[in-house]
């Protein structure tokens, strides 16, 4: 489904270039659920920025479904975007004047999908994640989980094929943490969504069914699941990220 | 770093930040300087005896916008507190006293008050010179310019700046010191909730202040001052429901119809109009009572001065006039002293007649709003009409055996037109001739020629007729001035019987236009001054609500960018929640304010309120100034917010 390949991300000027990403490649099936990790500076961000076409790569080619997305122009960019992506973020952003009901239907709105199918098409998506009865509320008035739950059902109300979530336990407590992990681990399964997440929390990370390191801007290491259960795969993560050094506070 | 330096960087920040309220400041503080040189100007006030009430009117706007302006910083300076309310209490957190915190945001304030003051000086200067070449020009004087500073005139600004700044800063020293650490902190968070929060309650809230409009709207045109002050207090309670119920409306409408919400840009538009309503709906509704305030002022400027305007061009077309309707008046004397005194080039004495009865008076009081003001038609010789006009330079009007003449104001000329009946006199039959309109001393009260008509008939028929009045009409190489016809008034008292003084009276042309220029500097300045300085304070403080939530918008576009929105579509939005914010509180001050205009151009004597002073055109000029200001400064908001909001776009 999606194959990146050879990326390279350059930031800075001529005299002090660094080097966020390189040459970097890697592919995703339709169905997965991928974690990317990392500490801090290690590129993932810059790794789904590139992928989610907010940001630009320098050099090598990003491809969804066949389609070169370094190739599109801006309102093609746009497009695919709406109709292709799904975003989580670790602090919601959900637009705080509006209604947790409306937050979602603003992925269909943007889609231009008929407004008389908006409402229930939301409801349809909330009753699956378990937020129908927060649908009238305003973001200020439920919880983190909830919050996020919510972005969850923005990501993927218009039938978007991917999911890119980006530290989505960052601002969240452990329970509702381990909610919405499986929430999107139904997601993945029942649902059949495509889930590229970004996170530095090895137990976020033993959700998924392969997990990318990212070391400097370059692939480390990678491991899959298999049919390990999620206990011995999360201290598996814990090995891998005991070589990859650094700050042990930032990766557990 | 000490604290001063601290404020006074802040200050910079907060210049910058809120731009439109320092123009806004540094504007009213010209204005403020520039009327301030007129109460000081010895050469304006000399122009006319009446004059010397010039200084009291302007002084009394000048107190009027000390409270508006006072009001602009108080309100923006308690905006700015919210909005910094959690950097101060971090002042505190570190270490900082409430005193000093207090004297640091004081300073801050009086260092941009203090700057704007400058400023505002400065291009007060140049304004004052605006406004004495707008006088000069009113009283027929030449200008020219000349630089000059008045001290005192910098002294009562200075004064009334310190009033502004003094009321602001209590104000705030004492909102500050009230304040705990927590709830600066947190001072943000707090939310507004909705003043109205029943719908049915929020239903007939709407409907009872749409009534109260109307009502209101009805009884200020009734134009009397009791149910013009019944008819403003309903406008006040129309706005103020309207706006807080419309806040809580627009939800409740949406929600019943999710088809219409979730339609293109229709979601995003209205929920980020009714969240700033609902926080802002008695703002708006005080803005748009000032706006109405604004365009009633204006339009009432504009009514007053086409009236000073139009009554002295139709009063007094002559040099110098002097008329009686006592025929037995003897004016030989005063006379004598026009010649010795006054240089004429050109004079004439004649009588104005009247007829035995009075059917054109009487079809024109049946037909128009036209007041008897001669109890008969009046008649003059055609060999006076004929010298008369040659005298004001109009050209020749010819008489054709069998006909008579008529001259009127233009706005009875299709009235008597109509009119084309034969007039019996000395037992002739005269059939209705040409018809004149020029400007002809038509409008003296019983002694100028005829009240807004007059029969102009061949010398011979006129013979036996009533004379109604005696006039005397003269051209004169320089104006005949106010002193002039005081001395010639006092020559006329000595000359005459007591009594005849009351049924004599003596204009110039000068004169009316000095009146005129009197009126439209004593009324109507003072009137622009005040809604000048009302505008642009109540648009600052609309743009300051605008722009303070840049970081807002920003998020807001930056999201809806990463999920997908074009380009085009983002700027549509913007543009569209820009254009509704603006709209709002300007859409009820319109609908009040132009059946007002067009009602008070009924009200106004006919015949003055015509061609380019017509209600319509006064209407149009009114909106145009008005929408003029609120353009500029909408323009400058917008693209600020579009620069920091779609740099992108």
């Amino acid at each position: 489904m999606l194959q990146v390949r050879n990326i390279e991300k350059y930031y800075g000027s001529k005299n002090h270039v660094t080097k966020a990403l390189d040459r970097i490649s890697f592919n995703v099936t339709e169905g997965e659920f991928i974690a990317i990790m990392g500490a801090s500076g290690s590129g993932k961000t810059t790794l789904l920025n590139c992928i989610s076409t907010i940001d630009t790569i320098s050099a090598g080619s990003i491809l969804l479904n066949g389609i070169d997305i370094s190739e599109l122009g801006e309102s093609e960019l746009a497009r695919f975007r709406r109709e292709r992506l799904g975003f989580v973020f670790q602090d919601f952003n959900l637009l705080d004047t509006l209604t947790i009901e409306e937050n979602i239907g603003l992925a269909l709105t943007l889609n231009h999908s008929d407004s008389h199918a908006v409402q229930n098409r939301v409801q349809e998506v909330s009753g699956k994640l378990g937020i129908t009865d927060i649908l009238g509320k305003f973001p200020y008035q439920v919880s983190g989980g909830q919050k996020q739950r919510a972005a969850c059902a923005r990501a993927m109300v218009a039938g978007q094929s991917l999911l890119l979530a980006d530290e989505p336990t960052g601002a969240l407590d452990s329970t509702a943490s381990k909610n919405l992990l499986e929430i999107m681990t139904r997601m993945n399964h029942e649902m059949g969504a495509t889930i590229l997440m970004v996170t530095h929390d090895a137990y976020s990370a033993s959700y998924a069914s392969r997990v990318l390191f990212l070391k400097d801007g370059k692939i480390f290491n990678e491991l899959l699941r298999g049919e390990r259960n999620r206990s011995v795969f999360y201290r598996e993560i814990l090995n891998v990220l005991a070589l990859l050094g650094g700050d042990i506070s930032d990766v557990i | 770093m000490t604290l001063s330096k601290l404020s006074l960087r802040n200050a910079k920040r907060q210049a910058k930040d809120y731009l439109v309220y320092f123009v806004t400041v540094v504007m009213a503080a010209a204005l403020i300087y520039a009327f301030n040189g007129l109460v000081f100007s010895k050469e304006v006030l000399e122009l006319s005896a009446h004059l010397s009430s010039l200084p009291a009117a302007i002084v009394f706007a000048s107190i009027v916008v000390v409270c508006i302006i006072g009001w602009l910083v108080h309100y923006t300076t308690g905006f700015m507190l919210t909005k910094r309310s959690r950097e101060l209490g971090t002042y505190i957190l570190i270490g900082l006293e409430s005193k000093q915190v207090t004297r640091l945001f004081l300073m801050e304030n009086l260092t941009i008050g203090g700057v704007a003051l400058v400023l505002g000086t400065l291009l007060g200067n140049l304004l004052y010179q605006v406004l004495r070449a707008i006088v000069l020009a009113l009283f027929g004087m030449p200008y020219h310019f000349g630089f000059s500073f008045s001290l005192r005139a910098l002294g009562l600004t200075l004064l009334y700046f310190a009033l502004i700044y003094l009321f602001a800063q209590i104000k705030s020293r004492m909102r500050i010191r009230s304040m705990k650490i927590y709830d600066l902190i947190y001072y943000e968070k707090i939310n507004e909730e909705e003043i109205i929060q029943k719908s049915s309650r929020r239903r007939r809230t709407f409907v009872i202040s749409i009534v109260f409009g109307i009502i209101g709207t009805l009884l200020i045109m009734i134009g009397q001052a009791p149910p013009s002050f019944i008819g403003a207090a309903c406008i006040i309670v129309f706005l103020y429901g309207f706006f807080i119920s419309f806040s809580s409306g627009v939800p409740a409408y949406f929600e019943s119809r999710p088809a219409k919400k979730y339609s293109r840009q229709t979601l995003l538009v209205f929920r980020t109009l009714s969240a700033k309503l609902a926080t802002m709906g008695v703002v708006m509704a005080t803005i748009s009572l000032l706006f109405t305030a604004v365009l009633i002022s204006q339009g009432m400027g504009l009514v007053f001065s086409s009236i000073f305007h139009n009554r002295e061009a139709q009063s007094c077309s002559f040099d110098l006039y002097i008329a009686s309707y006592d025929t037995n008046v003897n004016l030989s004397k005063c006379l004598d002293f026009v010649h010795t005194n006054i240089p004429v080039t050109c004079e004439l004495q004649y009588p104005v007649y009247l007829t035995e009865d009075s059917p054109i008076t009487d079809y024109l009081e049946s037909t128009a709003r036209y007041y008897r003001y001669y109890p008969k038609d009046t008649m003059m010789k055609y060999s006076d009409y004929a010298a008369l006009r040659a005298m004001l330079g109009y050209p020749e009007a010819s008489l054709e055996p069998g006909k008579y003449l008529i001259h009127c104001a233009p706005y009875i000329k299709g009235l008597l037109e109509d009119y084309d009946r034969n007039v019996m006199l000395n037992g002739e039959d005269l059939a209705q001739g040409n018809i004149y309109t020029e400007n002809f001393n038509q409008r003296l009260y019983l002694s100028g020629n005829g009240f807004e008509f007059l029969l102009v008939v061949p010398d011979e028929l006129l013979e036996k007729c009533t004379v109604g009045s005696i006039n005397y009409a003269a051209m004169t190489t320089v104006p005949v001035r106010e002193t002039q016809l005081i001395s010639l008034s006092n020559q006329l008292s000595r000359s005459t019987e007591p009594l005849s003084e009351d049924f004599i009276g003596i204009y110039s042309k000068a004169q009316a236009e000095a009146d005129a220029a009197f009126g439209i500097t004593i009324f109507v300045l003072p009137l622009y001054y005040l809604a000048l300085i009302l505008t642009m304070t109540t648009v600052t403080i609309l743009t300051i609500h605008q722009l303070s939530e840049i970081n807002r918008y920003r998020q807001q576009f930056d999201l809806l960018r990463k999920l997908g929105m074009e380009k085009r579509e983002m700027v549509g939005t913007l543009r569209t929640q820009f254009a509704i914010y603006y709209a709002m509180p300007a859409i009820p001050p319109l609908l009040i304010t132009i059946p007002f205009i067009l009602h008070m151009g009924k009200e106004v004597d006919p015949g003055i309120l015509i061609g380019a002073s017509h209600p319509v055109v006064i209407l149009g000029i009114t909106l145009g100034l008005f929408f003029l200001i609120y353009a500029i400064y909408i323009l400058l908001a917008y693209t600020g917010l579009k620069r920091n909001v779609l740099p992108y776009a």
